[in-house]
């Protein structure tokens, strides 16, 4: 039978969760205060090397990306006021392809700017809607409306041939704004 | 001022300058603007070992003054 007074840990503390006695054990003193301050610094400073990496390489490949033309529809089979989403430039981005009028369509990827939610054409009011928060974008630039997102949407670059329409660049921000 | 506050204050400053930082740098990737990223994101890593810093004169000044 073990001794009260030689066991390492009294019986009474002998716990996991109420064996804490001295006062202020708990509260955040100024040491570790300051201490959290310069981790959190670190954190963020670690949490921006994958974003600079990714800036970089896009730096340095960026003069020779280029882009494969894709069909997205045959004029004949659309009408004014259809809209067609397809994926454009890689198979997980989604794009949005708008007829608005004769001789006139519009493609942009379809992630709002804000929380990339998908952006749909609304063929009565002649705007591209994002649902989640109701942003607007001016279907002849992409510029936000309305809503929440500060960004326009990026657009992409279209070109008929032989009575069809082919997607064939993403304009890049800068070119936009 | 004492001089007790200051490093609370300057480490409080850094860690907001580190957070505006972060979040404009994410901004400035999805606006395709790479160079501000690369600028921004540099601000961040060199704003940490700024706090480090302060943290530590901060620590050697109460040690002097024997708190």
């Amino acid at each position: 039978m073990e001794n009260e007074k030689t066991r390492p840990i009294p019986l009474k503390d002998d716990n996991y969760t109420h064996n804490i006695n001295r006062s202020n054990e708990r509260s955040l003193d100024r040491r570790s205060f300051m201490k959290t301050m310069v981790g959190a610094a670190g954190l963020f400073a670690a949490s921006t090397l994958p974003w600079g990496a990714l800036a970089a390489k896009e730096l340095m490949g960026s003069s020779s990306k280029t882009f494969p033309a894709q069909k997205i529809a045959n004029l004949s089979d659309i009408k004014p006021g259809d809209a067609i989403e397809f994926n454009y430039p890689g198979e997980h981005d989604s794009a949005l392809f708008v007829y608005v009028k004769e001789k006139e369509y519009k493609a942009y990827q379809n992630a709002c700017t804000h929380l990339r939610c998908p952006v749909f054409w609304d063929r009565d009011e002649k705007e591209l809607l994002c649902p989640c928060h109701h942003g607007k974008f001016d279907i002849a630039t992409g510029k936000p409306l309305a809503g929440p997102p500060r960004r326009p949407l990026p657009e992409i670059v279209l070109q008929e041939k032989d009575g069809a329409v082919y997607a064939v660049g993403v304009k890049r921000y800068e070119e936009q704004l | 001022m004492k001089s007790s506050y200051r490093g609370v204050i300057l480490l409080a400053l850094i860690l907001f300058a580190s957070i505006v930082c972060t979040q404009y740098t994410v901004n400035m990737y999805f606006a395709q603007r790479y160079m501000e990223v690369l600028l921004l994101s540099g601000a961040t890593v060199v704003l940490f070992p700024l706090a480090w810093m302060v943290f530590r004169k901060d620590q050697r000044d109460r040690r002097e003054q024997g708190k």
